[in-house]
């Protein structure tokens, strides 16, 4: 065994490695075995820190695209004022509006497609560095819908599980094995090469407008008026989803946080109401948070020109939009001045 | 529970640590009794299914074998035989045939719901079909005739004929196992042995990357496109298409190597079932290299007695022989006519290179090899790629719409969402088909997977999963093949 024991760290010398596996013929199945894959394990584990060392490099260097503005909203922002949520924030709230209206400076933390635990862990994240001033939340119908997907898109925090500890309670939320998966150093840049590649290129900013975190839509809406049922749209909601909510709230609060929950204008007439957004209503009330309803503005309702498509306004809506909430914003400064 | 989770990878390694510590003789005990569990884990009452099949095959073999009287044994073995196959009609084939009376007499599948509830209720199951059904009642007759063709024995262990039929790592999607290449093993005294060990876990790792990284990769481009065809110009559903092809093959063989990989961890052997068909020449090499336990199976229980009997046709009573073979066996993937286009499809290729086999040949003179093979190999591709379109479809109409929108729909840039998705599916094909071509043409040149320098092989199956951490997708769905 001593034999045995003095090649598998002899990595160098691979032929003196395939005579030592060779004497091991003597020893029996299992042992050969064992010692085989412990020396296979040893081998991967060097690869996989390694290339999860360059992974991480590189990803941390980048310096345009999605991956960045997470990075960015994270590790970098000091603003005053945030803005999260999904695409309904990403694409409606510019920021240089509520900057030039309030005299506060502004960072758009929203992304596309991700669900409450993606902003609830970006807010862990911010917290642990500064305490902004202000943070608006944009609230939309569905929030707290029950969907795998929502669960799966929490891929996108891994590479920050072994960097913010805080982050962890929300990231291993994703599956029950995702703490064992997260030992791996390459694991967490899953699917990630090619956005980190390009990442570290000027592309993205060729690709599209990114005014801090705002992306604006140029399309211009053509769909007839309609009205939703918004009480007939049943579906089951995610009591994780709720809990994560809850503590944004929480912890906004306890950092002494201005917060508002803001619901964005919204193309279609809305007939009753929405399961989520009831019990988002319900939950700001219970807490006494300021919860500003624009999805029944009458400017935006049904006016094809503001909106890209039925639930994200476009440019032109955006800029109203955004001074319409910088001005709620400067109201309520002045009034908890006075 | 799919071979991809984490789950498996628990119950698997319980089963074969315990699997090693027994005593040979009570081994198969064991593994009857985990592939029950494997079984039950997604629907615990359809194993009633499952136990009633393997008692009927049992108790029907021992009494075909026995029976002194030809005609006795004849009827037992006709009426085993059936109850089968009723078993396989009844679970995935009696809503498809009650639609087709009642649209017959003039009434959907539609009106029927809207006659009310007791009408529909009796008349429609709504029940999803046990899980390996086709493979289960395939292997179970095959037993069955090759006992009355005196082939085989009787097996007289019922422990060891439903290990053979239930056998975990096989079970949902094959290979389909003959009773004389499977029974004999779980007999046999198997040592531990590090190079079954060994061997198997490469075929996992394969798999595993050809599953993750190739199949679930290029599901999700498939599904935007081939889901969403109205949506999308020709360009993008000929890409979709392709990709299609490459994740059907990824998928299924990824499955298999799997399946192999983890019968082989446990001393078992199962038998091969693919053999580098996308670098096959014609349609009909295609089928001796895709699927071929099925194929086979076919080919030895279907498409020879039927030749046989209509040999006095000639040529004509080969093509009817293979032309039905091919529609059952298209029908055998499911419930729909979409399967029984794609057979078809398959059949009426026969047919054509079965016919024109002697010019093909006279024109394979004429021009250089690899032309001819270059030639060949995208034909074969693109004609199967095609035969998919019907496969994939939910409904004849769904792929009519598309194979008139590759002709008809043109203009516009080919539908990218995510470049990155793009260039991980591109990446993908590329290695994958570098590594197959590589085992095709040049395995006698070198080899890393098979290296005898234990560093370089083992480095390759480093990179092999590093590859899968970087581009596997971990939120795939289920194989493919797990529906029929």
């Amino acid at each position: 065994m001593t034999e045995v024991n003095l090649f598998i760290f002899n990595f160098d010398y691979s032929q003196s490695i395939e005579m030592g596996f060779k004497k091991l013929s003597a020893v029996n199945g299992y042992q050969h075995l064992l010692i085989k894959t412990g020396a296979f394990i040893i081998l991967a584990f060097i690869a996989d820190f390694f290339v999860g060392g360059i992974f991480h490099y590189f990803y941390f260097k980048q310096s345009s695209g999605w991956e960045y503005r997470t990075k960015y909203s994270i590790e970098d922002t000091r603003a005053d004022v945030l803005i999260f949520g999904a695409s309904r924030a990403q694409q409606q709230y510019n920021p240089d509006y509520i900057e030039k209206k309030t005299g506060l400076t502004c960072y758009n933390t929203g992304r596309d497609g991700e669900p409450v635990f993606y902003y609830y862990g970006v807010l862990q994240g911010v917290l642990k560095r500064y305490t902004p001033k202000i943070i608006i939340l944009d609230v939309e119908n569905n929030v707290f819908r029950e969907s795998q997907d929502s669960y799966d898109r929490l891929s996108i925090l891994l590479p920050y599980y072994t960097t913010h500890p805080e982050m962890r309670p929300v990231i291993e939320l994703r599956s029950p094995f995702e703490k064992l998966k997260l030992q791996s150093r390459v694991y967490p840049f899953n699917s990630m090469l090619f956005k980190i590649a390009i990442g570290n290129t000027d592309f993205n900013k060729k690709r599209f407008e990114d005014i801090k975190g705002y992306v604006p839509l140029t399309g211009a809406l053509d769909e007839p008026i309609r009205t939703v049922d918004l009480s007939k749209n049943k579906y089951a909601v995610d009591t994780n989803k709720i809990n994560c909510y809850k503590s944004f709230i929480n912890d906004c609060l306890k950092a002494n946080i201005k917060l508002y929950l803001v619901c964005s204008p919204y193309f279609f007439r809305a007939v009753g109401e929405d399961t989520s957004m009831q019990i988002a209503k319900e939950i700001a009330k219970e807490r006494k948070v300021d919860f500003i309803d624009f999805s029944k503005d009458k400017l935006f309702l049904s006016n094809s020109k503001f909106f890209d498509d039925t639930i994200h306004v476009n440019v032109s809506g955006s800029e109203i939009f955004s001074n319409k909430v910088a001005d709620t914003l400067l109201s309520k400064i002045n009034s908890n001045a006075r | 529970m799919i071979f991809t989770s984490l789950n498996f990878a628990l119950f698997f390694l319980i089963v074969a640590v315990i699997n090693y510590l027994l005593p040979v003789k009570y081994r198969y005990i064991w593994l009857l009794g985990a592939s029950i569990y494997f079984y039950m884990f997604t629907s615990p009452i359809y194993i009633l299914v499952a136990a009633s099949i393997v008692l009927l095959t049992y108790y029907g073999g021992i009494e075909i074998e026995k029976q002194g009287d030809k005609k006795e044994s004849f009827r037992l073995y006709v009426f085993t035989i059936i109850a089968n196959v009723a078993f396989l009609i009844f679970f995935k084939y009696t809503n498809f045939f009650t639609s087709i009376v009642f649209d017959t007499i003039n009434f959907s599948r539609q009106k029927l719901l809207h006659a009310g509830p007791p009408i529909a209720n009796s008349l429609l199951v709504n029940i999803a079909a046990p899980l390996g059904i086709s493979y289960l009642t395939f292997q179970a007759i095959g037993y069955l005739i090759e006992i009355k063709r005196g082939n085989h024995p009787a097996e007289k262990k019922l422990g060891h004929l439903a290990t053979f039929l239930l056998f975990f790592p096989k079970i949902i999607a094959g290979p389909v196992e003959r009773a004389h290449h499977f029974l004999p093993q779980i007999s046999e005294t198997k040592k531990f042995e590090y190079s079954n060990v060994s061997t198997g876990l490469k075929l996992l790792v394969w798999g595993l990357f050809k599953k993750l990284v190739v199949a679930d990769r290029l599901s999700i481009y498939v599904n935007a496109v081939l889901g969403n065809a109205d949506h999308h110009n020709g360009l993008t559903l000929i890409t979709g298409t392709i990709f299609y092809v490459f994740q059907m093959y990824a998928d299924f063989s990824g499955y298999t190597d799997m399946a192999l990989g983890l019968a082989k961890i446990l001393g078992f052997d199962l038998v091969q079932n693919f053999n580098r068909p996308l670098f096959a020449k014609s349609v009909t090499e295609f089928w001796r290299k895709w699927h071929i336990s099925l194929s086979t199976w076919f080919a030895d229980y279907f498409y020879n007695p039927i030749a046989v009997a209509k040999r006095d046709w000639g040529s004509w009573g080969i093509v009817y022989a293979f032309f039905l073979t091919f529609v059952v066996l298209g029908f055998w993937h499911g419930a729909n006519w979409t399967f029984i286009v794609f057979g078809a499809l398959q059949g009426l290729a026969l047919t054509i290179e079965f016919f024109t086999r002697k010019q093909r040949k006279y024109i394979r003179k004429k021009i250089p090899s690899l032309a001819n093979s270059i030639a060949g190999i995208l034909f074969t591709v693109g004609y199967f790629g095609f035969s998919l379109i019907f496969f994939r479809s939910t409904s004849l109409k769904e792929a009519f719409i598309i194979i008139k929108r590759i002709f008809t729909a043109r203009g516009g840039a080919i539908y990218i969402e995510n470049p990155s998705i793009i260039l991980f599916s591109i990446a993908s094909i590329v290695f994958f088909m570098l590594v197959e071509f590589k085992k095709e043409y040049l395995d006698h040149l070198f080899t890393f997977s098979d290296n005898k320098n234990w560093l370089i092989r083992n480095c390759y199956y480093c990179m092999l999963l590093l590859i899968i951490l970087i581009a596997g997708v971990f939120d795939g769905g289920e194989f493919i093949y797990f529906q029929f």
